[in-house]
């Protein structure tokens, strides 16, 4: 019986500093516990050994997973490849901030099978930078950058953030041309979003800093996403932009509910249609009994959560398969769905639902809409 | 007449709101004993939460204490009545059931426009008047001065009136002396038929709707065959009793006595307050005089928010209306707000009452559309259509006048703020008829205005020009014609009936002007531009803009944790469920309501 390929995220949960803006699940941590953490996390790998299962991909997030000895990064590789099928023509991407890469961290990805590197680049504008709390220069970046390149990677992500305080247009357009000179074949662009209770929101609510204001941001994306077509990147989805053939397997696997082990601090999977999820303290991970938070999705939320994270992509939310969950949205939504198309936010094409091009900074109201 | 009945005393308790009613009934039961100080709450009588949160009374609350006086044991029998003027109606009610009122008089505040109002119904009911001067504890105290207002304004003999302090419990056994010496006991007689006042009634949900009643004539007691005047029918009473002030079972009722009756009445509406119970066997010929049907004069749509819940808002209105007469309701549709009802309320504070009553007693989300008055309106062919409802006002061509009820305004004021009062009643179109020094440091200022003036923020306007020390009373005299416009808003083209009013035509322009930049503070960005249009008669005469929303939140999944997504998903979910689509457009509860008060910082 074939099986449909599953795909890995590993967390990495460590940073040398912390970004103002983070409430993701990373922090400092001395060489003991890294070492302890990786420890745990092979322990976590083998028990969920399946050499039956197909991998497609495996991402390695984080944190920062570049901050630590590659030698951690190396081992839980190998452990993924003992413990699953892992394909050939799988993509193994890893996260790397610019400070912390280097040669040799590099050479040593590439040689253990990782083909993609995802760079948390945010802005090419040293005033940006240091505002968000980046500890590294437009200068590291580039570097950082054209290091990989000379290790062969041709495969490179830039995420870049929107509505950096200060930031205007000009300065987040030099961004993108920077990147698009250094061919970047993928780049993720994502709003700044104040949550609660990071440095960022403290140093807005004290007035130090000024939020950029939201129809700013918008403006901002939308213009991007012009500048990014005229340069043959295509959205892909939401926040990724990608030239031909570079858009990221695992990526889209999450947007169309493919299933994935999540191993590490908070992680989460998506398995046999259950969600699962980790600890996210870090004490309990490592001391504990493995054990998973099981949330099994009922129809109605296997039906939104379809409609949510499909709608979000190019490719749109497939209305047979909705059908198929028991939502026949063209008829029972059918006033709302005439609605959007007339007033061309959506169209559909192929039973498929898609969001018309410069509509997707309202795909959350067009999403409400289209709910059972 | 018998001894019984020679010793029983029924009373109640007027004044102006704020006076101390309340706090001097506790004070009264503490002080015969009827509860003890452990079960004292504060204001034992004003059971409801908004009663005593608010510190008004709103229902009447029966209690019976026994009192010695010069070793005679003595029944009192208090009715407490509220002191707003909205609830002038549910007073005179109460005061069909005694023989006699203590007036309160605040002897720091003086005589209040309630005071002299609720005097004169007293008289009308041809009660004994018993005038106490409460809150002689406090520093501003004037004793002489308010004896002197009481002898002037009111017209009662002052010399020996009881000086006390409700809140110190100083004095108290003064009034409770006067109560037994000064008021008659009551006539009636024991061995006729039974003739019953009800003066209120309430539901419970085991017993079936009881009615709280004064018993002129006669006696009932349990297995007593009774019948309604009104409606005929009959029913055999399943239990009598008193309120202590909690309702215990007693034997019988007799003439003089206040208390309760059941009798397993399922329908709400056969216990008609006012109306009359006598013997089914024997029933008397003439039935007592009863109350004047109570006339709303404030309307508004009540609506729920969840459209399903209309099932649940009747319930609720009908359970309300069984203990408050003066609710009167039918159904209503609205093409933005779906079915609902149409109330007609005593008064502002009324309909807020009713309106929190809802909500929080039921557990209902509503919205309530801006409060009308009912206008007389002549078409060309002859016809009168009472119209309360704005969106229900015929077309233009079709109508010849409208007339709007007018009031009989008196406005009581310390002299500094006649200016102040003048400039507003004049904003509020009112006629100017008369102002006389009561003495020197009150007058009164008296105006005709428009009843639907009134009810439009002039009572937070007069207490904020008058830093709350002026006070008011009104009564309808009448109609008058009247350029009146129908104010309409329209919401993406279309207009929205629920946000319709009738304005005078003078100020029609500011209104709307004034509704349009509320609601675009109010209604959220939607996929498309919503225009906002105020116009009369078709002619836009204001006009804003909610602009179209363009921004969503772009986050990263995060190691594949769709849980944040999920969360907002939810929130966003939650928060359309609390609007109503109105066309294309979403509107949230919030806009009907904004446009019911004006801010004083717009």
């Amino acid at each position: 019986m074939t099986m449909t390929s599953k795909m890995i995220y590993v967390h990495i949960p460590f940073c040398d500093s912390k970004c103002y803006y983070c409430n993701f699940c990373s922090s400092i941590y001395s060489e003991k516990i890294k070492k302890n953490y990786f420890l745990k996390l092979t322990e976590e790998i083998k028990l969920n050994k399946n050499k039956n299962i197909n991998i497609s991909s495996i991402y390695i997030g984080g944190g920062t997973p570049s901050s630590v000895d590659e030698k951690y990064i190396k081992t839980i590789i190998e452990e993924l490849y003992k413990n699953f099928n892992i394909l050939k023509n799988a993509e193994i991407t890893i996260e790397a901030n610019p400070c912390s890469i280097n040669k040799n961290k590099l050479l040593c990805y590439k040689n253990c099978g990782i083909n993609r590197i995802s760079f948390g680049v945010q802005s090419l504008n040293n005033k940006c930078l240091k505002i968000i709390g980046r500890k590294n220069t437009k200068k590291q970046a580039i570097n950082a950058i054209k290091l990989a390149r000379k290790c062969e990677f041709n495969n490179i992500n830039a995420d870049v953030l929107i509505g950096i305080p200060n930031q205007n247009y000009l300065i987040l357009k030099n961004t993108i041309k920077n990147l698009i000179k250094l061919k970047i074949p993928h780049i993720s662009c994502y709003m700044l979003i104040n949550e609660k209770g990071t440095k960022l929101t403290d140093l807005i609510e004290n007035k130090k800093i000024k939020v950029v204001n939201e129809d700013k941001s918008v403006e901002y994306y939308n213009k991007i996403f012009k500048y990014l077509k005229m340069h043959t990147y295509c959205r892909y989805e939401i926040s990724n932009f990608a030239k031909d053939n570079f858009e990221c397997k695992h990526n889209i696997g999450y947007w169309q509910l493919k299933e994935y082990y999540g191993f590490g601090l908070s992680a989460h999977s998506f398995i046999d249609g259950s969600r699962y999820s980790n600890t996210s303290i870090m004490q309990e991970y490592l001391n504990n009994k493995l054990e998973y938070k099981k949330e099994k999705p009922s129809k109605t939320q296997q039906i939104e959560e379809m409609i949510m994270l499909e709608l979000r992509t190019v490719y749109g939310v497939d209305v047979k398969q909705l059908k198929n969950l028991g939502y026949d949205i063209v008829k029972e939504k059918k006033e709302e769905i005439d609605f959007l198309v007339k007033n061309k936010f959506i169209f559909l094409k192929d039973n498929h639902i898609k969001i018309c091009e410069d509509k997707f900074g309202v795909t959350n109201q067009i999403i409400l809409k289209l709910l059972p | 007449m018998n001894d019984r009945q020679k010793k029983i005393r029924n009373f109640c308790i007027i004044a102006h709101i704020d006076h101390g009613k309340s706090t001097l009934a506790d004070r009264l039961i503490e002080k015969t004993g009827t509860v003890s100080k452990r079960e004292m709450s504060e204001q034992l009588l004003d059971s409801m939460d908004i009663e005593r949160e608010r510190g008004i009374t709103i229902k009447l609350t029966p209690t019976r204490m026994f009192y010695n006086y010069k070793g005679e044991e003595y029944t009192l029998n208090l009715i407490d009545t509220p002191g707003h003027v909205d609830f002038t109606y549910e007073v005179s009610r109460s005061l069909a059931a005694c023989e006699g009122a203590i007036l309160i008089v605040d002897a720091s505040q003086g005589v209040e426009a309630q005071t002299i109002a609720n005097t004169y119904l007293a008289l009308d009911n041809n009660l004994e008047i018993l005038p106490v001067l409460n809150k002689i504890d406090l520093p501003s105290a004037n004793i002489e001065k308010c004896k002197k207002e009481i002898e002037d304004i009111i017209g009662l003999p002052a010399d020996d009136i009881p000086c006390i302090s409700a809140k110190d419990g100083i004095n108290i056994d003064d009034v409770l002396n006067q109560i037994v010496e000064k008021i008659p006991c009551p006539k009636g007689d024991i061995n006729s038929s039974l003739k019953a006042l009800i003066f209120d009634s309430f539901y419970d949900n085991f017993k079936g709707a009881i009615c709280f009643v004064r018993i002129f004539d006669g006696t009932v007691k349990v297995g007593s065959q009774i019948m309604m005047m009104k409606t005929g029918k009959t029913y055999e009473v399943t239990e009598v009793g008193v309120f202590c002030p909690a309702m215990k079972q007693t034997d019988i009722l007799s003439s003089g006595d206040v208390g309760y009756i059941c009798a397993s009445i399922k329908n709400l509406s056969d216990t008609k307050v006012g109306d009359t119970i006598t013997d089914a066997l024997n029933p008397t010929k003439e039935a007592l005089a009863g109350y004047k049907e109570v006339q709303s004069v404030v309307f508004s749509g009540i609506f729920p928010v969840d459209g399903a819940k209309y099932g649940e808002l009747k319930d609720a209105l009908e359970k309300l209306k069984l203990n408050d007469a003066s609710l009167v309701f039918m159904p209503e549709t609205s093409i933005a707000l779906g079915f609902g009802f149409r109330c007609g309320f005593l008064g502002l504070l009324h309909m807020e009452i009713i309106t929190e009553r809802l909500e929080r007693e039921f557990n209902l989300d509503i919205i309530t559309t801006a409060p009308s008055v009912s206008y007389h309106v002549y078409k060309t062919n002859g016809e009168m259509l009472e119209v309360s409802n704005p969106s229900m006002l015929p077309p233009i061509s079709e109508i010849d006048r409208i007339e709007e009820p007018m009031i009989k305004l008196n406005v009581y004021t310390p002299p500094e703020y006649v200016g102040a009062i003048m400039d507003l009643c004049q904003d509020k179109r009112g006629v100017f008829i008369d102002m006389q020094y009561i003495e020197k440091t009150r007058v009164v200022m008296k105006y005709h205005m428009p009843l639907a003036e009134m009810i439009y923020d002039f009572f937070d306007n007069l207490k904020s020009r008058t830093r709350g020390y002026a006070s008011l009373d009104y009564e309808i005299y009448g109609f008058m014609p009247s350029d009146l416009v129908k104010l309409d808003i329209m919401l993406n083209g279309e207009i929205c009936d629920a946000l319709s009013l009738i304005t005078h035509k003078d100020k029609a322009y500011a209104r709307g002007r004034q509704i349009a930049e509320k609601l675009k503070k109010v209604i959220p960005r939607q996929l498309f531009e919503v225009p906002i249009q105020a116009c009369v008669g078709g002619k836009i005469i204001a006009r804003e803009t909610v602009s179209a929303m363009r921004k969503d939140v772009l986050a990263k999944c995060y190691g594949g944790d769709i849980s944040r997504k999920r969360k907002l998903l939810e929130k966003q979910k939650a928060g359309k469920k609390r609007m109503r689509q109105f066309g294309s457009v979403e509107l949230p509860s919030e806009a009907f309501i904004s446009i019911l008060k004006t801010d004083d910082n717009d």
